[in-house]
């Protein structure tokens, strides 16, 4: 068991306000931590802390260390930190380009991919991988703009593949969708922790439960517990635990 | 005074708003009009493609048109490129300290100096002290300067329009932030960047007072061929052939406007045109 | 390399993002040099307070009073008729007719502002001048009068545009609770509409004023351009952008005359940028409300 992601003492605020207090987590290699807590628990300051997307808000500000692989992320380059741990937002946003496009817009911008052939290549293998290439391989010229939504989702997870990532944030990245779809990125999930670390942030404590290895309880910005995921829904050891997977609040 | 019932008095109000409304479009319609009336029959193959004869009285107006189009051209060649920079600067980059708000005023400000001023400044600055002389580059720089904050403020909300998402989405992957405007920001906003690109064309054809000493001459028995020439324009021509020539034929002067109008009303009409058609096609 | 390329980018756009200032400070700083070294020969008070422009004649005057009045008549002329038509339109615009008909009205007004001031002035110059000659039984149709009523329908676009927009960011909410307690839908314009918006439609009429005063062309086309002050509004007059362009092809390059032109254009520069500075105050106003 080799911790991917170390986070020490970590506290954000915005505007001066916490909204993640003193945050100390690991997050095991080729594991899935799930995450959940209600609206407004810093779920998801805590995934743009992780990849500094908050970098950009002038309005943001933290204490604390992360690490990844034992190297401070603040002193690593953010566009490569950016590389190795890919982001899934809530709502799918393709960008406004072909399907073909949208995957090797990143590799050909950061220069991964060398070759046209290897660009070709690349693009079915994550397609693939993202079980959308039978559903699109006749169409990958069109706009991704014009897919349903959970094409949308496993394209922009495609997409993130194709920068050969270490670790995949994803934040609620079902909220939008019907249940198939859910259960085909579940799965999909499930596939992917063999080669990489995921961290999935999610309103619906069952989705955790179904796919997360360990889960973290966030409320009010404060980690409450993090456990096996069998032992943290069956015997919490915090009150609040176990009033919200018990559905008393959230 | 009489009381009016409200209803009555309802009815009183949009009749007068009515007819203010008429007084505002009407002038523009008569003015479109009596051009095109006059001006259409003035319009022959060799008026579009002759030199000026008898002081102006005859012949056709093509140094004029090409004087225009060369100075526009160039004129959008040095502000287009500048003022979409500084479009990504304010949209993309600038954060919300004292520099943004001068770069706010400064551009609120060039936009309302009136445009003999800029004429002045420009003859001053770039005739004289850059001893460019009073030419086509001279009185392009000059239109630049002028069309500065239009290129910046349309440049500006076509950025606006591009959704944030596809900014974070291409961040996301380790994109950086140039990279992302140039590839995923730009490319959304290029309709709405040309739309006002083709409108300050349009605008900038039919200026006569920044270019009166900068460029424009009364006549040149040549047509431009460098970019150091002094040529006719074909406002500064209209303004001189309806002023200073006593027995001006009246239909070369409407000849001449006629064409002026088009010019600028086609462009006009293309631009608001564009915008329709790229919003309907917008994919978000 | 990709590094170094995005650095130099950004520091590119970072120069084009400041270049207003840089030009803004660099057309200011002309017209001072030029105008001061004027100002140092003639004196500051002669030349705003002096009552003749004779810049040609020995010795010479160059007391821009007649210019300033000439500039005042023609733009309190054409605010008079410019802003009730102005506001009027854009309520008319914005609250009463049908949004395809909007539509149209409003392209009709940008229409307006597009037409070149040249094209205004000449027309002008065939049906204004003579139909005010008749009418009002004139020696010249040359008036500043004529010059009022031609500026009047360059500034109207201007002020529609702004207090339409104004106008139509007024939250429908207000207009709901006036219209709910049994307000006439004129009532509402009128006393709530009107109110809500009155930053941004005064922000209007201040630029539409910026306008009027920076007009060339079809001013000098039209006021026929007799630099003395005027004793009442049907008189010819010149402005100080008439004065500017109508004398410089005559002066000697860096002589009195010349240098007096630039002081004009400073005087300009100063009140437009004056007007265009308090109608950004209002209209950052109309935008927080």
């Amino acid at each position: 068991m080799v911790d991917k992601i170390k986070i020490e003492n970590l506290s954000c605020y915005y505007n001066k306000k916490c909204v993640l207090d003193s945050l100390d987590l690991n997050v095991v290699e080729n594991e899935i931590l799930g995450v959940i807590g209600p609206a407004n628990s810093g779920k998801t300051t805590f995934l743009r802390t992780i990849n500094r997307m908050n970098d950009f808000d002038v309005t943001y500000s933290r204490k604390g260390n992360v690490y990844l692989d034992g190297d401070d992320i603040f002193d690593i380059d953010a566009e490569n930190l950016r590389r190795r741990v890919g982001t899934l937002f809530a709502m799918p946003i393709p960008l406004p380009m072909s399907i073909y496009d949208n995957i090797t817009y990143a590799p050909k911008r950061l220069g991964l991919v060398a070759k046209k052939s290897d660009l070709d290549g690349m693009v079915e293998r994550v397609l693939k991988y993202a079980s959308l290439w039978d559903e699109v391989k006749d169409r990958l010229d069109a706009s991704a703009m014009k897919m349903s939504g959970g094409q949308q989702q496993r394209l922009c997870i495609a997409r993130v593949l194709a920068i050969n990532p270490e670790v995949i944030l994803f934040d609620e990245p079902c909220s939008g969708l019907d249940p198939i779809s859910t259960a085909k990125v579940e799965e999909l999930m499930i596939e992917l922790k063999e080669k990489y670390t995921i961290v999935l942030v999610t309103n619906n404590v069952k989705q955790a439960s179904r796919v997360s290895d360990r889960t973290a309880f966030f409320l009010m910005g404060k980690l409450i517990e993090v456990d096996k995921t069998g032992k943290l829904f069956v015997s919490p050891k915090e009150k609040e635990t176990e009033d919200y997977i018990t559905g008393r609040f959230g | 005074m009489i009381k009016l019932s409200p209803k009555l008095s309802q009815k009183f109000s949009y009749a007068l708003l009515c007819f203010a409304a008429i007084l505002a479009i009407a002038p523009v319609l008569l003015i479109v009009f009596m051009i095109i009336k006059n001006g259409a029959s003035a319009i022959s193959w060799e008026f579009l493609s002759s030199m000026p004869k008898d002081g102006m009285r005859g012949g056709g107006i093509l140094p004029a048109i090409l004087g225009t189009l060369s100075i526009v051209l160039c004129a959008i060649t040095v502000t287009l490129p500048v003022g979409v920079c500084a479009a990504i600067y304010l949209n993309e980059y600038a954060k919300d300290n004292m520099l943004t708000r001068i770069i706010k005023l400064a551009i609120v400000n060039l936009a309302g100096v009136p445009s003999v001023v800029y004429g002045l400044f420009g003859f001053g600055i770039f005739v004289m002290f850059l001893k460019l002389g009073v030419s086509i580059i001279a009185g392009a720089l000059t239109l630049s300067i002028m069309e500065l904050p239009v290129i910046i403020t349309t440049a500006r909300s076509a950025l606006n329009s591009v959704p944030y998402s596809f900014r974070e989405a291409s961040l996301s992957l380790g994109v950086s932030r140039w990279q992302t405007i140039r590839h995923v920001v730009l490319p959304s906003a290029i309709p709405g960047i040309l739309t006002g690109a083709i409108l300050s064309i349009a605008r900038i054809s039919g200026e006569t007072a920044p270019i009166l000493f900068t460029a424009a001459a009364f006549y040149v028995p040549h047509l431009p061929y460098s970019i150091f020439d002094q040529v006719m324009a074909l406002p500064y021509h209209l303004y001189i052939i309806s002023t200073q020539i006593p027995n001006m034929p009246k239909n070369v002067i409407y000849g001449t406007a006629f064409v002026l109008l088009m010019m600028v009303l086609t462009m006009s009409c293309v631009a608001i045109f564009a915008r329709v058609y790229f919003r309907k096609r917008r994919k978000w | 390399m990709r590094k170094t390329l995005d650095f130099i980018v950004e520091k590119i756009i970072f120069i084009c993002g400041i270049a207003s200032i840089i030009f803004v400070v660099l057309i200011f700083s002309f017209l001072f040099k030029e105008g001061l070294s004027f100002f140092k020969d003639f004196g500051v008070l002669n030349f705003i307070g002096g009552r003749f422009w004779y810049p040609s004649s020995d010795p010479a005057s160059f007391g821009i009073l007649p210019l300033i009045v000439g500039s005042v008549f023609v733009t309190i002329g054409a605010c008079a008729i410019a802003v009730p038509i102005g506001i009027m339109t854009a309520l008319f615009i914005s609250e009463i007719v049908p949004k395809g008909i909007r539509d149209i009205l409003k392209s009709l007004v940008e229409l307006m502002a597009a037409i070149p001031s040249v094209v205004v002035g000449f027309v002008g110059m065939i049906t204004l001048v003579s139909l005010v000659k008749n009418i009002f039984n004139l020696p010249t149709g040359l008036t500043a009068f004529s010059g009022s009523i031609m500026l009047a329908f360059m500034a109207v676009p201007t002020i529609v545009t702004i207090s339409e927009d104004a106008i139509r960011s007024v939250p429908w909410q207000y207009k709901q609770g006036a219209l709910a307690l049994g307000a006439t839908k004129w009532q509402t314009i009128r006393r709530i509409v009107l109110k809500a918006a009155m930053p941004g439609i005064i922000a209007a009429v201040m630029l539409g004023i910026g306008r009027v005063i920076g007009e060339t062309m079809a001013v000098m086309m039209i006021t026929g351009n007799a630099a003395h002050i005027p004793h009442s509004i049907f008189e010819p007059v010149r402005t100080m952008t008439a004065a500017i362009a109508a004398e410089m092809g005559e002066t000697v390059r860096g002589g009195m005359h010349y240098k007096s032109l630039f002081a004009i254009g400073l005087v300009l520069f100063l009140i437009t940028f004056l007007i265009n500075f308090i109608a950004d105050l209002f209209l950052g106003k109309s935008k927080n409300t």
